[in-house]
């Protein structure tokens, strides 16, 4: 028998399109639900452990830290419930904690990678392992988050206990100028961090923002609104983009002297993987990295290519290391409808067996 | 008879088409708009137009904060220097109660382990530990014998 034919009125479908585009476009989705509590904080960075839903047995006895970019906020890995990072490795049995970095003030200007490496987070490792009685941990950084774990693994790792470190699109090798846009941008011909800096003191949000933007403008500025419009009588579709967009739009300033390395120690002078980059007297020598390393490589990463993630591989004194490619670009390998059927099981299968 | 506007009950969109050939220049133009932002041209024009920015707009600021401060002065209200300047000093006092967590964390381990005693038979512990309040008590009671 054939189907009635599908009766609609044009006008009441523009109408709720441009309700629903106008709903997207003006609130904040509901994001970062799964249940957590403070354990420790300093200036605005924060510890928080996630509420474990397996009985203690049943979980892993090394917990994992996940530590995010300092300019973003780290909630993208718990986006929204259904689709978040967390809210697997939880289920999964994981103790687990997230380093919020929190948004830097004026006060905060003039911290560096050597204040969030060896002020900050060995305070928050040495809170967890007195309030929880474990000696052990994991340790999870994406992106410039990445950049603070590998450089704290290589200066007090050992000495803190770390047992595992998985690098996320890990912007670590920056000797191919031509290959990094960024570098391009910055480079001290075109760029007078000084200016900038005195001008704002930290980097502002937005300008971060614009950066990562303008890498791809016709996607990021036109093909994104496009598919939101294509797709607005789809509410998965909407509810993904809704979350997403919260996210995107929701900037942090990085702090001025951790900018300030960023740019000229490492986009410039490519200090960290040529082992000349000094952290409060101390050089960073990467060979003194001793922990299980998994390095995830994003296929499709404009932002980190590959050839940035890859060289810390032959530099590590690790006898585990395993380096993972997955389909993806810089987010989309974490939050992006395939990180639960691809990412997310890999770095379980990775992790568990290394954290009895 | 108008047509029927569906196939297989699913709407027919006339819009379908137009969105194709919009796929295929938006895909063209992203790619040259990818080539032109790795250019150094566009390096050099974007870094000018930031650096014209802030050289223009730095004595307007510079003159904005001396009258802010200026005005707050005779106000007899904080500057944004003094704000800044209580906040850093009370990061380091919390870093200062971060030292002092981490030392009673440490005495409260110590204390933790000495009631535990150490790994050996708890027979063998007993008296050392009712030793010393033994002691007290003898010390109690020679004071009073004194008086």
């Amino acid at each position: 028998m054939a189907q009635a034919p599908v009766i609609t009125d044009p006008y009441t479908d523009a109408a709720e399109r441009l309700k629903t585009l106008n709903k997207v476009m003006t609130t904040k989705a509901a994001i970062a639900q799964t249940p957590k509590e403070l354990v420790w904080t300093l200036n605005k960075a924060k510890l928080y452990r996630y509420t474990p839903v397996l009985p203690k047995e049943k979980r892993h006895p090394v917990p994992l830290v996940l530590v995010f970019a300092l300019m973003n906020r780290p909630y993208i890995l718990d986006l929204r419930p259904g689709h978040s990072f967390v809210e697997y490795m939880v289920n999964k049995g994981y103790d687990l904690y997230l380093l919020d970095w929190g948004a830097p003030g004026p006060e905060d200007k003039n911290l560096k990678f050597d204040d969030y490496t060896l002020d900050y987070m060995p305070r928050a490792i040495r809170k967890l392992k007195a309030t929880f009685g474990v000696e052990q941990f994991s340790l999870l950084g994406w992106c410039i988050g990445a950049i603070l774990t590998t450089i704290y693994s290589a200066l007090r790792g050992d000495q803190d206990g770390l047992r595992n470190l998985i690098l996320l699109t890990a912007p670590l090798d920056f000797s191919n100028k031509h290959g990094l846009t960024f570098a391009r941008w910055t480079d001290e011909r075109y760029f007078d961090i000084d200016k900038v800096l005195a001008a704002f003191g930290n980097m502002p949000g937005e300008m971060i923002d614009y950066g990562a933007k303008a890498l791809k403008p016709v996607e990021n500025y036109v093909g994104n609104y496009m598919k939101l419009w294509d797709n607005i009588d789809d509410p998965r579709v909407v509810e993904s983009w809704h979350a997403m967009n919260t996210w995107v739009t929701d900037n942090v300033p990085l702090a001025g002297g951790a900018f300030r390395q960023l740019i000229v120690d490492l986009y410039r002078k490519d200090k960290l993987m040529r082992g000349e980059l000094v952290i409060r007297g101390e050089r960073v020598d990467l060979s003194h990295i001793h922990a299980n390393l998994l390095t995830v490589i994003a296929e499709d990463d404009h932002i980190t290519p590959s050839c940035q993630s890859e060289p810390i591989m032959s530099k590590v004194s690790s006898a585990d290391k395993e380096l993972f490619r997955v389909r993806g670009g810089h987010i989309g390998i974490m939050a992006g409808s395939g990180a639960s059927k691809f990412t997310w099981p890999h770095i379980d299968g990775w992790l568990a067996p290394r954290s009895k | 008879m108008a047509e029927d506007p569906t196939q297989d009950g699913k709407r027919v969109d006339p819009l379908d088409a137009w969105r194709g050939v919009r796929d295929i220049y938006m895909d063209a133009w992203s790619k040259n708009m990818v080539e032109m932002v790795n250019t150094e041209a566009y390096a050099q024009a974007t870094g000018a137009m930031l650096d014209t920015y802030l050289t223009a707009s730095t004595p307007f600021r510079e003159a904005l904060e001396k009258a802010m401060v200026k005005t707050l002065e005779q106000l007899a209200m904080p500057t944004r220097a003094d704000v800044v300047s209580i906040a850093e000093r009370m990061t380091n006092i919390e870093m200062r109660l971060d030292d002092l967590d981490a030392k009673l964390d440490s005495i409260h381990r110590l204390i933790t382990q000495a009631v535990a005693g150490p790994p050996q038979p708890r027979k063998a512990q007993q008296p050392a530990k009712q030793q010393p309040a033994k002691k007290a008590v003898t010390a109690k009671k020679a004071k009073r014998g004194k008086k």
